[in-house]
């Protein structure tokens, strides 16, 4: 039995990933890689129907009876957007929780984090749980517990990127500061950065390009699975102090003369 | 009648939402739909009725992270 479940408001999960749907090469693969993950949670975008596009639609290839599906606002630029995107995701059945995501720059794809805090306070007085997608800054992440977000997702390294956990400093600090579930979200590039994550003390990963773009999917999933459970392991079991110099794990006494 | 969906015109002769969306061919447990912003939830698209001009954005998920 697992006791050491991630508790996301109302939600609670066994799993501490969170895996995309995007980029895959076909559902058949997604689907395949998500049951590898281990995951209960699996992100959306979403998008105008495309008229043009003859191709079955992603809710298809969910199973909703293993998987809870969390929207994203992904590609809004705007609050306006981003709370309209929430609402439209609730609409289409969704639970009513959030990966909030305002962008600001459209090369770096980085957070907008005055825009993301408007969302949050409005989205939040609507009854929606939200999980505020944001830079590894430290003050912003407090600023958007402060607004009501259900968990603050610090990225790693830039959406796609791959760059694995680039301050791990400021992370860790996010982390020992916040009272609600820290998630780290993108830039998950291979298991050992999300045992890092994990390691520091994160509630949970999300990931989707690492996974989606591996050469075998669906191994890549098993491995973030087992990844993300190794690096919880090792935060739960407490890592030692570094330190400069050597000391033994031998007795130094009664060595032969 | 004159429609914009999603930011395309388009000619139609559709008095609710529901026939819109029969005569897209989209199944309404799959999408959702703002009507000039406002959000139509799916148990008044029997009801809603359109107008010329009327602005509509109809969304479904896709893949993302």
């Amino acid at each position: 039995m697992n006791d050491d479940k991630l508790k996301i408001g109302k939600f609670e999960l066994n799993s501490r990933l969170i895996i995309g749907t995007g980029k895959y090469e076909n559902f058949d693969i997604m689907k395949k890689a998500h049951e590898a993950s281990g995951a209960e949670v699996v992100t959306v975008a979403i998008r105008r129907v495309n008229f043009d596009d003859e191709n079955e639609n992603l809710l298809n290839f969910i199973d909703k009876e293993k998987f809870t599906i969390l929207p994203n606002t992904a590609g809004c630029y705007t609050a306006e957007d981003a709370i309209r995107t929430a609402r439209l995701a609730r609409e289409l059945g969704m639970p009513d929780w959030v990966k909030l995501e305002v962008i600001g720059d459209q090369k770096t794809l980085m957070p907008d984090n005055e825009e993301t805090l408007k969302a949050t306070r409005v989205l939040v007085k609507e009854g929606f749980t939200v999980l505020a997608y944001t830079n590894d800054d430290i003050i912003y992440a407090k600023k958007l517990e402060d607004a009501g977000a259900t968990s603050v997702m610090p990225l790693g390294s830039p959406i796609g990127s791959g760059r694995g956990i680039l301050n791990p400093s400021n992370i860790k600090i996010i982390i020992e500061n916040a009272k609600v579930p820290i998630i780290v979200d993108a830039g998950v590039g291979t298991a050992s950065d999300a045992s890092i994550a994990m390691e520091l003390g994160a509630d949970g990963v999300l990931f989707n390009t690492g996974v989606a773009l591996a050469r075998d999917p669906i191994r890549m999933a098993r491995a973030m699975k087992l990844a993300v459970e190794c690096g919880r392991d090792a935060f739960l079991a407490g890592r030692i102090p570094k330190k400069l110099y050597a000391s033994a794990s031998s007795p130094i006494e009664g060595i032969i003369k | 009648m004159k429609l914009i969906i999603n930011g395309q015109e388009k000619e139609l002769d559709c008095a609710r939402i529901s026939e819109l969306l029969d005569a897209l061919d989209l199944k309404m447990d799959v999408v959702a739909v703002e009507l000039n912003k406002n959000i139509v939830h799916r148990e008044n698209f029997e009801n809603t009725k359109l107008k010329d001009n009327d602005k509509l954005e109809i969304v479904t998920a896709v893949g993302g992270g």
